[in-house]
């Protein structure tokens, strides 16, 4: 027996619980989704901002365990973002598919529909995309037009995997966290394959898609960033926006609170269900080909990174509000990409970093109670 | 018991009532929806204890109420929801109630217990299968052998024929009769006529007060126990109408052969301007007739149409285009959204594909709250703000605004404070002369009396009827208790109901 | 092909199958008690560093395999403080359970071994041994199910708690010891990993199989039995595709990885209108709230 006989875990730039299977996630959103969606102040705002803080103070005490200063290590993860030449670009970077995916859970989590399964939905987006664009012929197409048709392809194969659990849960009464999670396991293996054989460069040793050369997203501020996160940064006005004024938003919303009112007087809830998974599943499936795209120059076996994972975390943070959203996966990714220069130069775990969101999440949920608590008290 | 009484709150469910139960007697407890009878049989059960009165079961007086001590006396309810564990089997259930050290019996003995008992009380249940798979009337049998397992003296039967079929009812108090034999005492719980006629002695409760005090069955006849049922006052809370319509307008809402659960073939025409009551006492069929009417659930068969044109489940958007509107039972379940604003509520239905902005939202929402007097802190407040009369003049404020051509209203009443009942009764009315075809499914006979037209009896899924002005109490009463449907069966040379 | 279906690749099947055997039936208790442990990868990760940890310290295997159950039970005791006892959210704080141990555990194994340093191999069981535990391990978790009062107790408070509270059984109590024991099953089942096939760990040693052994219990109806054979099923795959990989075959191995998802959600499917999910699963109790 060797080393191989443990599937090789996947190098994640966040910690990343191997995936999540709650059956009935029913109860659990119920409490987030309804606080959320209450906008209170206190639970929106003060209770991750809070959490937040506190997981930092444990990994201060943590990193002066170690013997290391902590201030001094977090300084050094403010300059790493803030003032070292690539900081933000790389936030900005790691920070865009983590905001794509979680504004798409958190659409469905405020419709309290519980998908997990943002990493199957980038994975079946990227390699459908990188397939369009890869293929033999395509390449004499222009680049606007390839790069279209690539995120094109994507979110239709991303909002598939996820519609497909929509109809599971619709017509048989699947639970849809299993379903997803089912599917993000799958979509690893599709991935796994395609690489492998399907859409695989012939030329390459390794096992890899050709390059997406032509298809490459533009950069921009002459760095890292690339197009991807413009994307990112149009789709949460136009998420608030829904959510504020489309009568789609108000239906979610609805669905979320009481599904038996909206069908008796509004709409199917069941169709909401479906659309939130295809549109989750579809912005997954855009994230994918956008890192494929922007960050990557083919798809390989290191795809499944886990942001799907880590977008979980992030909707949950954000409280389901896209702003939220986007600080939530801003703020992962800088600790992120600041951590790593800090770790290297204080000698400290990698691991560290994963330990201190792991506590954001975990003051995240008892805060949650706290609050809950001192309502019911007032 | 002597003079027990018990308040909830400002409602008094039990107002100095005398009952009493003999070993070898079936005792029935007659009253209709909220008489306070299971009120009664809870405090006997230990689950509940009486603001004032005392009571003694085998002369020993009650202290405490705990449901275990009372137990141990003897002392057994079978509730209306059962509480066997589904997965289980008959003889799992039963092991699990009284086990006999930490290893389950082998398969053989325990079905030894099941088939001793079911011999010696020949109440009949199928061993083997999980409880869930088991008939209503099997799980029934199953709780009442699993209290006679535990020596059961006193066996109080909480509506226990409310989910049976007849011939598993008449079944059911044979068996009853037949334990009593055997110098038990039984306490039947019901709302039918018929089977207090299998009792021997019978208490009649009417909101908390005994109308009948433990008089011999023999001693009254059907008219007598229904009248003392539903009374004879006829002050409702609700301003009865002045009119009456003699004769409906052109037909507005078809029912045809409408089945859905316990709902078979029903139809029914109410014209416009019309308002049918329908009569009855709860879980005859009402929610299924509720669901398929407003096209919350897909009929199995039937159509319902509006003006000739059939209305589809699942669309309510169309339904409501349609002309239908609906006041949902529970208006908490199927009517309101209670963490979003007044006006988002009102707007269900009919919501926009791009929403006004807020603060146009509820401006525009501000005339409809006043004109239907909802009481509130303006249109920005959450609905699960708002009290319980409030609440409805919302949904009728939604579903009434835009003068529909048929309603259908389901206890719309239900919950309310009388100043706010008659407001919502006074508002159907208005209506109704307006125009508007109104299908009211109600549990308070008084309140059906003082709006309808017409009245319509559903009693096991099946209407009787039509009953007209002047109405007869009394004949209404009978049917609600299965008379009519007796009758009928008679008539028909079907089945005979019980004696 | 020929080799595909090798003893040496039945074997490797066994041996992978039998942790997260264990982790299911682990799984098994805590929910049919009425606990949703989505903790159960992180209880398996935490077993799994305390039985390398033990193991490496004492050099004996068998010991290492005491300590990750009881690491396991601990867990599993911290688990039902919060989600029996505080009535959290079972599936949030399952979630956030794991995260912390996937984090926990790679930070104290970076803490002990540096970044680059070969973590000593240590002493492995044979494969006999270990089907042997895991049988064990089968036949009373069978056992406990089929032909005790505890079992039909604890199946009773997953299924419908007021019943088993009006008949005077402790609810809060019996979910208490099962998720206790079900943790103890998962550190069991994560130890035996270390201490069986590998010899040795490595950050997120578990790789999901604390996942997979949730999904089989699906898969299996919550019977100890089928979730086994599910297991194995599993663990043949597993073996499978790790054979394939690097041959070229008419089949991918891909299919192998794949096949035992593509499984469970057929059997989701299947099973979705009649299935045996205790009725209670996920639900905090409370007497009177229903």
């Amino acid at each position: 027996m060797t080393d191989s006989d443990t599937r090789q875990p996947a190098p994640s730039v966040t910690p990343s619980p191997k995936s999540t299977w709650p059956p009935k996630l029913d109860g659990w959103l119920d409490a987030v989704a309804r606080r959320a969606t209450a906008e209170g102040i206190l639970s929106s705002i003060l209770v991750p901002l809070v959490s937040a803080l506190a997981a930092l103070v444990v990994g201060g005490v943590l990193i002066a365990i170690d013997g290391v200063n902590p201030l001094s290590v977090y300084g050094a993860i403010l300059q790493g973002v803030f003032t070292k030449s690539r900081g933000f670009s790389y936030t900005a970077t790691v920070a865009t598919p983590l905001v794509l995916i979680g504004v798409g859970y958190a659409l469905a989590y405020r419709a309290r529909v519980f998908t997990i399964g943002g990493e199957g939905q980038y994975l079946v987006g990227a390699v459908a995309g990188t397939a369009v664009v890869t293929a033999g012929g395509v390449g004499d197409l222009p680049r606007v037009v390839l790069i279209v048709v690539g995120l094109g392809a994507a979110i239709v194969a991303g909002a598939l995997w996820g519609g497909l659990a929509g109809v599971l849960a619709n017509r048989f009464g699947a639970s849809i966290v299993i379903s997803t999670l089912m599917l993000s396991f799958i979509g690893d293996s599709l991935l796994q394959w395609a690489v492998r054989d399907g859409i695989r460069d012939p030329d390459s040793y390794n096992a890899n898609s050709r390059p997406i050369s032509a298809a490459a997203l533009p950069s921009f501020f002459g760095q890292k960033t690339h197009l991807g996160f413009l994307f990112a940064l149009v789709l949460v006005p136009i998420a608030w926006w829904l959510i504020r004024r489309h009568r789609w938003g108000f239906r979610i919303d609805a669905r979320g609170h009481n599904p038996g009112t909206l069908n008796a007087n509004e709409f199917s809830s069941a169709r909401v269900t479906l659309s939130v998974l295809v549109v989750a599943g579809g912005l997954a499936g855009l994230a994918g080909m956008v890192e494929t795209t922007g960050v990557n120059v083919r798809l390989g076996q290191e795809a499944s990174v886990g942001y799907g994972w880590d977008a979980i975390i992030v909707a949950l943070i954000g409280r389901l509000h896209p702003l939220g959203v986007l600080v939530a996966g801003l703020g992962m990714a800088g600790l992120t990409i600041g951590f790593e220069s800090a770790q290297r130069q204080f000698e400290l775990p990698s691991s560290l970093v994963s330990l201190i969101t792991a506590f954001v999440i975990i003051f995240v949920v008892w805060g949650d109670a706290i609050a809950a608590r001192w309502k019911e008290s007032r | 018991m002597r003079s027990v009484s018990r308040r909830f709150g400002e409602t008094v469910a039990l107002d100095g009532v005398d009952f009493e139960a003999r070993p070898g007697e079936i005792h029935a407890l007659l009253g209709a929806n909220g008489a306070g009878k299971t009120t009664l049989m809870r405090i006997l059960a230990g689950l509940d204890s009486p603001d004032a009165g005392t009571v003694e079961v085998f002369g020993q007086r009650i202290e405490h109420f705990e449901p275990g001590p009372i137990r141990a006396l003897g002392v057994a309810l079978v509730q209306q929801h059962f509480t066997l564990v589904p997965t289980l089997t008959a003889s799992e259930n039963l092991v699990l109630a009284r086990p006999e050290g930490a290893l389950l019996p082998p398969g053989r003995t325990a079905g030894a217990r099941v088939r001793r008992l079911v011999e010696q009380f020949g109440l009949e249940v199928r061993d083997g299968v999980p409880a869930s798979q088991l008939s209503v009337g099997e799980r029934q049998r199953l709780e009442i052998l699993r209290a006679l397992d535990a020596d059961a003296k006193i066996l109080l039967l909480d509506e226990p024929t409310a989910v049976l079929t007849d011939v598993e009812a008449e079944r059911l108090l044979g068996v009853a009769r037949a334990l009593a034999d055997q110098g038990r005492a039984l306490v039947v719980i019901t709302h039918r006529l018929a089977e207090v006629e299998a009792c021997d002695r019978v208490t009649v409760l009417r909101e908390g007060i005994e109308a009948i005090s433990d008089g011999a069955v023999g001693g009254y006849t059907r008219a007598d126990l229904a009248s003392a049922m539903i009374g004879t006052d006829t002050s409702g809370t609700i301003t009865a109408r002045t009119t009456r319509r003699t004769e409906a307008g052109p037909v507005c809402l078809r029912v045809r052969d409408v089945s859905l659960g316990r709902v078979s073939s029903l139809s029914l025409d109410i014209g416009e301007g019309e308002i049918v009551g329908i009569a009855g006492v709860d879980g005859n069929g009402q929610s299924e007739l509720e669901a398929a009417l407003s096209g919350r659930s897909a009929a199995e068969s039937g159509e319902v149409s509006i003006s000739g044109e059939s209305i589809a489940a699942g669309d309510p958007r169309s339904r409501r285009a349609q002309g239908l509107a609906y006041i949902p039972s529970d208006r908490y379940s199927w009517g309101l959204i209670g963490p979003m604003d007044l006006s988002d509520n009102l707007e269900l239905g009919r919501v926009l594909p791009i929403r006004p902005n807020r603060p146009a939202r509820h401006k525009a929402a501000r005339p409809s709250l006043d004109h239907w007097d909802v009481r509130t802190a303006g249109p920005h407040a959450k609905t699960s703000s708002l009290s319980g009369g409030n609440a409805q003049k919302l949904v009728l404020a939604r579903e009434l605004d835009e003068h529909p051509s048929a309603v259908l209203a389901c206890y719309p009443t239900r919950g309310l404070d009388p100043e706010a009942a008659d407001t919502v009764a006074t508002r159907l009315v208005a209506a109704a002369e307006a125009g508007c075809a109104v299908l009211w499914i109600g549990a308070e006979l008084d309140e059906l009396l003082a709006v309808s037209d017409r009245i319509e009896v559903l009693y096991d899924g099946t209407l009787f009827g039509p009953y007209l002005p002047p109405f007869d109490r009394a004949a209404i009463g009978l049917a609600m208790a299965g008379d009519a449907a007796d009758r009928a069966r008679t008539a028909t040379g079907g089945e005979p109901g019980p004696p | 092909m020929d080799t595909l279906f090798s003893i040496a690749t039945v074997e490797a099947g066994i041996r992978l199958g039998l942790p997260v055997a264990l982790a299911a039936l682990g799984a098994i208790i805590n929910e049919r008690s009425g606990v949703l442990n989505l903790g159960l990868e992180g209880m398996m990760l935490s077993g799994a560093l305390g039985g390398y940890i033990v193991n490496d310290a004492t050099g004996s295997p068998w010991i290492g395999l005491l300590a990750g159950l009881l690491v396991g039970a601990l867990t599993g005791g911290v688990f039902a403080g919060l989600v029996v006892t505080f009535r959290t959210s079972q599936v949030v704080t399952g979630i956030a359970f794991t995260i912390v141990a996937i984090a926990a555990t790679t930070y104290l194994f970076q803490l002990r071994w540096d970044i680059g340093e070969l973590p000593p191999r240590v002493e492995r069981l044979g494969m006999w041994p270990l089907v042997a535990l895991t049988l064990v391990c089968v036949a009373g978790v069978w056992f406990l199910f089929r032909r005790t009062t505890l079992g039909l107790t604890i199946s009773a408070v997953g299924e419908s708690p007021e019943s088993a509270d009006a008949l005077g059984y402790n609810v809060v109590l019996i979910r208490w010891m099962a998720t206790i024991a079900g943790g103890a099953l998962a550190g069991l089942g994560g130890a035996v990993l270390v201490n069986g096939p590998l010899g040795l760990f490595i950050e997120e040693v578990t790789a999901g199989r604390g996942w997979v052994a949730l999904a089989l219990v699906v898969f299996a109806g919550w019977r100890p039995v089928p979730a086994v054979a599910g297991a194995f099923l599993f663990g043949l795959c597993d073996a499978a595709q790790l054979r394939l990989q690097g041959t070229a075959t008419e089949v991918p191995y891909e299919v192998f990885l794949a096949l035992p998802y593509v499984v469970t959600l057929i059997a989701l499917v299947v099973r979705a209108r009649r299935s045996h999910t205790p009725a209670a699963l996920g639900d905090p109790y409370v007497r009177g709230a229903s």
